[in-house]
């Protein structure tokens, strides 16, 4: 038994080969997830049941079911169905890249639009009534009063779930990507030496959230800049 | 539906198996909150700096990772030892089950040492400082005045952490542990139906973190009934 510190330094370039699809990954499925979750916001906010349910629906299956579950139901599971196999998705869903972005934006979207509802939520009404009686209409109140304060209220709970976006592409893994993770598992399976190997993967890892960290911070201050300190 | 019938019962017994490793690691998970947060709070640097390095490590790493360094590190570990016994052993693990379950209690006990962090801190300083006053020793103004007071503040956090506890436990099938979603693999081999078999899983996850959620909100009007009168 040896643990070598040098085969930890030396792994590290290795893993670099994976961090552009673990990247990758993480930024089409945030991107794709916000759009999501703003759809889904407007839809739950609405006041209208029939645009209300389908959108409770989708945050309430989407956040009580492991993602794991959720990569296999559309990787394994959708090609069951012959609809699927003939449809224009089809190209997105064949390949194993196309299904860790589905799953993961999906995923996404249901946890952000709830952050969001939060954020919009804590915007104080005072303000509504006073952009009410400036004679504003309901969508300017909407994007010019709610929005900019929404988003400072909802900047802590989204940069926890982009760390944890960060952290749900290693599952990408288990659908055959050489992802970081994959990348990872492969060289332990050639040279079976896991804590070396997967240390160095989470030395990665903990570089990355420790960026998306500062980035979200510095990005908070910005948006802060009216509230004295 | 004649595909399903005949594995409702692997399904049954891996949801069991998934009742066992939450209610294990919710333990576990619990244990390093509160030891880890008592170190935060504590006035000791080298606890602070030990509790916060685990608090950035485990938070900062994928699930998935952290089980998979726990069950082929263990193994190589165990392997080297047993082999320094019998040169003939060419294999030994840790039962996916522990190692599953000690590593998703480590992720999860690093939230909650944060979660619980913040609820010590939410309990007014005066009811610590009248328990000094009295004369009573810090452990017994631990279990006795902090605790039954912190809990109530770290419930509604304390109810996601649970959530994302419960759907970690889907990761340990990746190293081989029978629950449901390797039951689902198992099914999806004979029966030749993903879907279908994919689909019960999330039912039955989404079953039991319904059955989460309504608990964990029962518990917060039950811990705020107080405030609720004063209304």
């Amino acid at each position: 038994m040896s643990f070598d510190i040098m085969l930890i330094v030396d792994s590290i370039p290795k893993m670099l080969v994976g961090i552009g699809l673990t990247l990758h990954l993480l930024l089409l499925s945030t991107v794709i997830g916000l759009i999501l979750a703003i759809i889904t916001l407007l839809m739950r906010i609405s006041g209208r049941w029939y645009l209300a349910w389908p959108a409770m629906t989708y945050i309430y299956v989407f956040r009580g079911t492991p993602i794991l579950v959720q990569i296999f139901i559309i990787y394994y599971g959708l090609p069951q169905f012959d609809f699927i196999r003939e449809s224009f998705a089809w190209p997105v869903l064949r390949a194993p890249f196309g299904c860790a972005v589905v799953a993961l934006s999906l995923n996404a979207g249901a946890y952000v639009s709830e952050i969001m509802r939060g954020g919009v939520l804590g915007v104080d009404r005072g303000l509504h009534e006073a952009g009410k009686a400036l004679g504003l209409k309901v969508h300017q109140r909407f994007i010019y009063i709610t929005t900019p304060i929404a988003i400072r209220l909802a900047i802590p709970a989204y940069s926890n779930d982009c760390i944890s976006m960060l952290k749900a592409t290693a599952l990408a893994s288990t659908v055959t990507l050489m992802d970081m993770t994959g990348v990872a598992r492969t060289i332990v399976a050639q040279t079976f030496a896991p804590y070396e190997i997967f240390i160095a993967a989470a030395i990665i890892y903990l570089v990355l959230t420790w960026v998306i960290q500062r980035g979200f911070g510095l990005f908070e201050r910005r948006m802060s800049r009216y509230v004295k300190q | 539906m004649s595909d399903i019938v005949g594995w409702l019962d692997d399904y049954f017994w891996g949801a069991m198996v998934v009742l066992r490793v939450f209610g294990v690691s919710l333990l576990m998970a619990v244990l390093f909150g509160l030891i880890g947060s008592a170190a935060k709070l504590s006035k000791s640097r080298i606890a602070k700096s030990i509790a916060s390095g685990y608090t950035v490590v485990f938070r900062g790493t994928p699930e998935l990772l952290v089980l998979l360094i726990f069950y082929f590190g263990s193994a190589v570990t165990l392997t080297h030892i047993a082999q320094i016994v019998d040169p003939e052993i060419q294999f030994v693990d840790i039962p996916p089950f522990w190692a599953g379950a000690l590593a998703i209690a480590l992720v999860v006990g690093a939230y909650m040492t944060e979660t619980f962090r913040g609820a010590f801190l939410g309990v007014d300083s005066g009811q610590i400082e009248a328990a000094r006053a009295l004369g009573i020793s810090n452990f017994k103004t631990f279990v006795y005045v902090r605790i039954p007071q912190m809990w109530r503040l770290a419930l509604p956090n304390f109810g996601n952490h649970m959530l994302s506890l419960m759907k970690d436990t889907a990761l340990i099938s990746v190293i081989g542990l029978e629950e449901i979603v390797f039951v689902a693999e198992i099914a999806t081999t004979v029966t030749v139906k993903p879907f279908t078999m994919y689909a019960i899983v999330a039912v039955i996850y989404l079953a039991i973190t319904t059955v989460i959620t309504l608990v964990v909100s029962g518990l917060e009007k039950y811990s705020n009934r107080h405030l609720e009168r004063a209304r």
